[in-house]
C-alpha cells in the first residue's frame, strides 16, 4: 500500500469506489481504517505529542483544578524557591507557586487566542467574500484597505490597536484578531475569484437563486476550505503575539496570571531564579510548536510526495 | 519620581530579556562560565590604595540620559549621574552630615526671614571654555531660569518665588525672594541648578539639548553623547575647585568616564561579574547576594526624601474617611515587604521621610503590622466584612485602585505584596500601571484610589512639593489648615535646627490624617569592581563627582 493511500484513508477522502460497498466490506473496510490510521500515526510521534498537549491544555482552560489543588493568587511558601516536588514550576517571587500560575493561565491566553482567531476569520470572511463576489468598487476599496493593513508589520498594527483600545486580555485578543483580518480576506477572495464564475454557481444564478443564498450555499463552502487550514497556524501565532503584549505589559494586570505576563515578570530574576521566566516560557514555545506541527497535519501532509 | 523611558524605548528594554535568556541558554550549553575566569583572577589582587591616574573608569546606566540640559529633568536620576560631572554648584550638601558646604560659592550669608541670600564667589574658577566664573555669570543663570520657566521644569521649581539677583562686585551677589525660601541653600547644591556658562546661556534651549554646547565648570567635559549608547567625558586637567567633602578637590584622576546605556539589570549584574565594565548602577535587590558573595564592592545609600509608600486621593470614594486611610498605615506588614522583595539593605520606612532627610524623626512604632487595629478601625467606620471576604457598606465594596509605575524595580513584587496583606483586612486592590504620561491621564481623570511612588530631595520641603493643599489641590485634594501652617513655617527660616523640628511636627500630622502610608525606603546600590575606588554617592543618593575614582591595577 503506497503512503499516499494510507494518508487519505486516515484523512477520510479515500477515492470513490464508484459502486455501493456491501456490508462485510464496510465492516473491513473499518478494521483497515483503524489499523491505518495507527501506522499513519505510528510513524509521526511529534503530531501525537502535539495533539496530546493541546488536548492537555484544553483541559487545563476548562478544569484547572484537575491539574493543582493550590490558590495561583496566594503565596503558598518562601519567594523563590526552586521547582521541587511540592512545587514543580518553582515559587515566584513573591512566594506563588508557579505551576499554579501557569495551569490557571492557560485558561486566559488559550481564550484570547480562540477570540482573536474568531475575530479574524469572521471579519476577514465577510470582507474577502464580498470583495470576491461583488467586484467593482467595493473590491477596489476593501482590497486597498486590505493592502494598507498588510504594509504595516503585524505586532506594531497590534500594539497601536492595543493602545487605541486600552490595555486588557480581550483588548490584547480583539488586537491580535484585527491584525489577521487582511490576510484572511486576501486568501478568501482569491478562492471566490476561483468559485464565482464555476458552471455550478452560473447554473444557480440562472436557476433564480437570490445572491445571499448563492452566495452562502455555494461560493463560501468551496472557497473555505484553504481558510480553515490556515486556522492551525494561526493559532500558533494568535499565541505568540497575545504572549508577546502581555509581557510588554498591555494585558490584565497583576496578579492576573497570563503567560506572557509570567515571563516578562521573572525577567530580573533570570540569575537567582531561571525557572521564573524559563518553565512559562517553555510552556508558550511547546504550544506554538504544538500549533504548527498540527497545522502541518492539516494542509496536507504526505498526500503532495 | 525618576521618569521612565517612553513606551518605544521601554517596549525593547522589555524585549532585551528574550535575548539575554538566548545568551544565558547558549553559554550554558557550551559550558562557558564568565564569572569563573574572574574568580581565579579575583585571588591574584593586590590591589594598592594609593590613587592611580589615568585610564578610562567604564559606568554602565540604566537608563539614557535623553537630554543634557541640566535645567531639564532628562530620565531622572541616570541624567543626573552625567550632568553632575559637567556642571558645578554653588554650594555642596556633605552627604555624611546633611550640611551645606562651600563650593564655587565660598561663604554666604541669610537675612532672618530667608529672603534675601548673599554669596560670595570663590576665586580662579573659569568654565571649560574659558571664561571666568563672575557674579555676573551666576545672575545671568538665574535670569535665565526665570525667563525660561515653562522650558526649565527642572530648575524653577528650586526658584519659585524668585524675584532677582543684585550683582554687587566680582564676587559678591544676593538673591532675592518675593517670600521666604528657607530651602533655597539646599536648591542651590543640586544639578538643576548647576552653573553654566554665558556662552550656553546665549542659546535657546533645544539647543542646549544634547549636551554639546552645555559648558560648565566642572572636572569632566563632554566627549561624544550617542543616544541610547553611551556618553563619554573627558578629564579637565585645569580643575581645582571640588568641594572638601572629596579627598582629591584638584583634577579627576581617571582620564575618561564612558558611560554605556545597558537598559536590563540582569545584563548589567552579568557585565560587572564578568569584567567587562567597572561600576553598574540599579542592582536587583535579588543579584546583591550573589555580587557579594563574587566580592564585589557595593556603594549603597537610602535615598533622602519621601519614601516609597501609597498616597491617597481624598476627594471622593472610601478614603475620604480618615479612619480608612488611618487602617492602612498597620495593615502592610514592611519586614515582610523587605524580606521577600527586597534585602536587608533596603529599610523599611519609618516616617514619611526618609532616615537620612533632614527633619526626619523616628515614628516606626506607628508603622509597625497591626492589622487587628486595621480592622477595628474598619469596623468603626462601618466597613463590614462581606461576600469574598472585601469589606462592603452601603452596598458599595471596599475596592480600591492603586496606580504604580516600575521606575524601581522591586515594585511589581511590593504592590502585589500590598494587594495580598490588603486583602486580609479586607479592602481589595486593583492594581494599574502605564507609563508616566498614562499615570498623570489615570490620575487627573480620578480614577486612581492610592499612588505608590517616592520623591527623592534631601531636604523636608520635599513635604510642601507633595502634602500641602496648594500643590495636590487637582489631585490628592488635600486639605488640612494645620498641616499648611507647618509646611509654610519650614520655609521661614533658613536655620535648619528650626526647620528640622518644624519638619517633625509636619509629619506627625501627615501620619495622624493618614494622608500618606510610607512602605520602604528607596535605596541606591552601584556595584563595582575590587580594583575601582573612590566612586561615591551624594547627598542626594545619586552619584557624586568622579574626582576621587580611580581604577587600580587587577
Amino acid at each position: 500500500m503506497s503512503e499516499s493511500t494510507v494518508v487519505n484513508a486516515a484523512l477520510g477522502s479515500a477515492p470513490a469506489h464508484g459502486r455501493p460497498e456491501s456490508a462485510e466490506d464496510a465492516a473491513e473496510h473499518t478494521g483497515g481504517r483503524i489499523a491505518s490510521v495507527l501506522s499513519y500515526l505510528r510513524a509521526r510521534p511529534g503530531l501525537v505529542a502535539a495533539v496530546i498537549w493541546i488536548v492537555l491544555l484544553v483541559l487545563a482552560a476548562l478544569a484547572p483544578t484537575l491539574f493543582t489543588g493550590t490558590d495561583p493568587l496566594e503565596s503558598v511558601a518562601l519567594p523563590r524557591t526552586a521547582p521541587s516536588a511540592a512545587h514543580v514550576f518553582g515559587t515566584d517571587d513573591i512566594g506563588r507557586d508557579l505551576f499554579a500560575r501557569v495551569v490557571h493561565g492557560t485558561r486566559l491566553s488559550l481564550g484570547a487566542a480562540a477570540l482573536a482567531i474568531a475575530i479574524g476569520v469572521v471579519v476577514g470572511t465577510v470582507l474577502g467574500l464580498l470583495a470576491g463576489y461583488l467586484g467593482g468598487w467595493v473590491d477596489a476599496a476593501v482590497m486597498r484597505m486590505v493592502d494598507v493593513l498588510l504594509s504595516i508589520p503585524a505586532i506594531l498594527l497590534a500594539l497601536a490597536l492595543v493602545v487605541a483600545l486600552g490595555f486588557g486580555t480581550v483588548n490584547v485578543a480583539i488586537a491580535v484578531g484585527l491584525t489577521s483580518i487582511a490576510g484572511n480576506a486576501r486568501i478568501l477572495r482569491s478562492e471566490v475569484l476561483r468559485v464565482r464564475n464555476s458552471t455550478y454557481v452560473e447554473a444557480a444564478r440562472a436557476g433564480g437563486a437570490r445572491p445571499v443564498r448563492v452566495l452562502v450555499r455555494h461560493v463560501l463552502p468551496n472557497s473555505i476550505t484553504p481558510l480553515l487550514a490556515l486556522i492551525a497556524l494561526d493559532f500558533s501565532s494568535a499565541i505568540l503575539a497575545i504572549s508577546s503584549l502581555s509581557f510588554l505589559g498591555y494585558g490584565a494586570p497583576p496578579p492576573t496570571p497570563e503567560w506572557g505576563a509570567l515571563v516578562s515578570g521573572g525577567r530580573d530574576f533570570l540569575a537567582s531564579a531561571w525557572w521564573m521566566t524559563t518553565l512559562p516560557g517553555l510552556v508558550i514555545a511547546l504550544t506554538v510548536l504544538a500549533g504548527n506541527r498540527l497545522s502541518r497535519a492539516f494542509t496536507g501532509e504526505g498526500t503532495l510526495r | 519620581m525618576k521618569t521612565p523611558p517612553p513606551p518605544a524605548r521601554r517596549i525593547i528594554r522589555r524585549a532585551a530579556p528574550l535575548i539575554a535568556v538566548g545568551i544565558a541558554v547558549a553559554l550554558a550549553v557550551t559550558g562557558c562560565s564568565p564569572s569563573a575566569k574572574s574568580g581565579s583572577a579575583a585571588s591574584a589582587t593586590a590591589d594598592s590604595s594609593k590613587p592611580v591616574s589615568g585610564g578610562t573608569l567604564t559606568f554602565s546606566l540604566d537608563n539614557d540620559p535623553i537630554n543634557l540640559n541640566p535645567r531639564i529633568p532628562g530620565s531622572g536620576n541616570d541624567t543626573l549621574y552625567v550632568e553632575r560631572q559637567l556642571v558645578d554648584s554653588l554650594v555642596e550638601q556633605d552627604p555624611a552630615t546633611g550640611k551645606i558646604i562651600p563650593w564655587l560659592a565660598e561663604s554666604w550669608t541669610v537675612n532672618a526671614d530667608a529672603t534675601a541670600y548673599t554669596f560670595t564667589l570663590r576665586k580662579g574658577v573659569t568654565f571649560s571654555d574659558g571664561t571666568p566664573l563672575t557674579a555676573a555669570v551666576v545672575k545671568q543663570n538665574f535670569d535665565d531660569i526665570a525667563q525660561n520657566a515653562t522650558q526649565a521644569t527642572n530648575a524653577i521649581t528650586q526658584l519659585a518665588g524668585y524675584t532677582g539677583t543684585s550683582v554687587k562686585d566680582d564676587q559678591t551677589f544676593t538673591v532675592s525672594f518675593s517670600k521666604p525660601d528657607g530651602a533655597f541653600l539646599n536648591a542651590a547644591s543640586s544639578v538643576a541648578l548647576g552653573i553654566l556658562a554665558p556662552s550656553t546661556l546665549a542659546l535657546p534651549y533645544p539647543q542646549r539639548a544634547d549636551g554639546s554646547k552645555v559648558v560648565g565648570s566642572g572636572p569632566f567635559v563632554l566627549e561624544r553623547y550617542t543616544p541610547n549608547t553611551s556618553v563619554v567625558l573627558k578629564r579637565r586637567s585645569g580643575y581645582a575647585w571640588a568641594p572638601k567633602d572629596y579627598g582629591n578637590r584638584a583634577a579627576a584622576y581617571v582620564d575618561k568616564v564612558q558611560f554605556t546605556i545597558v537598559p536590563e539589570a540582569g545584563v548589567r549584574t552579568g557585565s560587572l561579574t564578568s569584567g567587562q565594565v567597572d561600576v553598574i548602577g540599579g542592582v536587583l535587590p535579588q543579584d546583591i547576594q550573589s555580587l557579594k558573595s563574587a566580592k564585589l564592592p557595593l556603594v549603597i545609600r537610602s535615598n533622602p526624601g519621601i519614601t516609597f509608600g501609597l498616597t491617597p486621593f481624598i476627594g471622593s470614594g472610601p478614603l475620604a474617611d480618615q479612619d480608612v486611610r488611618r487602617a492602612l498605615l498597620t495593615a502592610v506588614d514592611r519586614k515582610q515587604i523587605q524580606r521577600s522583595a527586597l534585602t536587608p539593605e533596603f529599610k523599611v520606612a519609618t516616617n514619611v521621610l526618609a532616615a537620612n532627610t533632614p527633619g526626619w524623626a523616628d515614628q516606626g512604632k506607628q508603622l509597625g503590622y497591626d492589622p487587628a487595629a486595621s480592622k477595628k478601625l474598619l469596623d468603626k467606620a462601618g466597613w463590614k466584612v462581606g461576600a469574598g471576604g472585601i469589606r462592603e457598606k452601603d452596598g458599595q465594596k471596599l475596592q480600591l485602585t492603586l496606580g504604580w509605575i516600575s521606575n524601581f524595580n522591586p515594585n511589581q513584587s511590593i504592590v502585589q505584596i500590598i494587594q495580598q496583606e490588603l486583602k486580609a483586612v479586607g479592602v481589595g486592590v486593583t492594581l494599574w500601571s502605564g507609563t508616566v504620561p498614562q499615570l498623570l491621564a489615570q490620575e487627573a481623570s480620578g480614577k486612581l484610589d492610592l499612588l505608590y511612588g517616592n520623591l527623592s530631595r534631601a531636604d523636608g520641603d520635599v513635604l510642601r512639593t507633595q502634602f500641602s493643599s496648594a500643590t495636590t489641590a487637582t489631585t490628592n485634594k488635600f486639605d488640612d489648615a494645620e498641616l499648611d501652617q507647618l509646611l509654610t513655617a519650614q520655609l521661614g527660616t533658613a536655620d535648619q535646627s528650626k526647620r528640622n523640628k518644624i519638619a517633625q511636627q509636619a509629619q506627625e500630622r501627615i501620619l495622624q490624617l493618614g494622608y500618606d502610608v510610607p512602605i520602604v525606603e528607596l535605596t541606591t546600590v552601584l556595584g563595582t569592581q575590587r580594583n575601582v575606588h573612590g566612586v561615591v554617592l551624594g547627598a542626594d543618593s545619586r552619584l557624586g563627582l568622579l574626582v576621587d575614582a580611580y581604577v587600580g591595577k587587577k
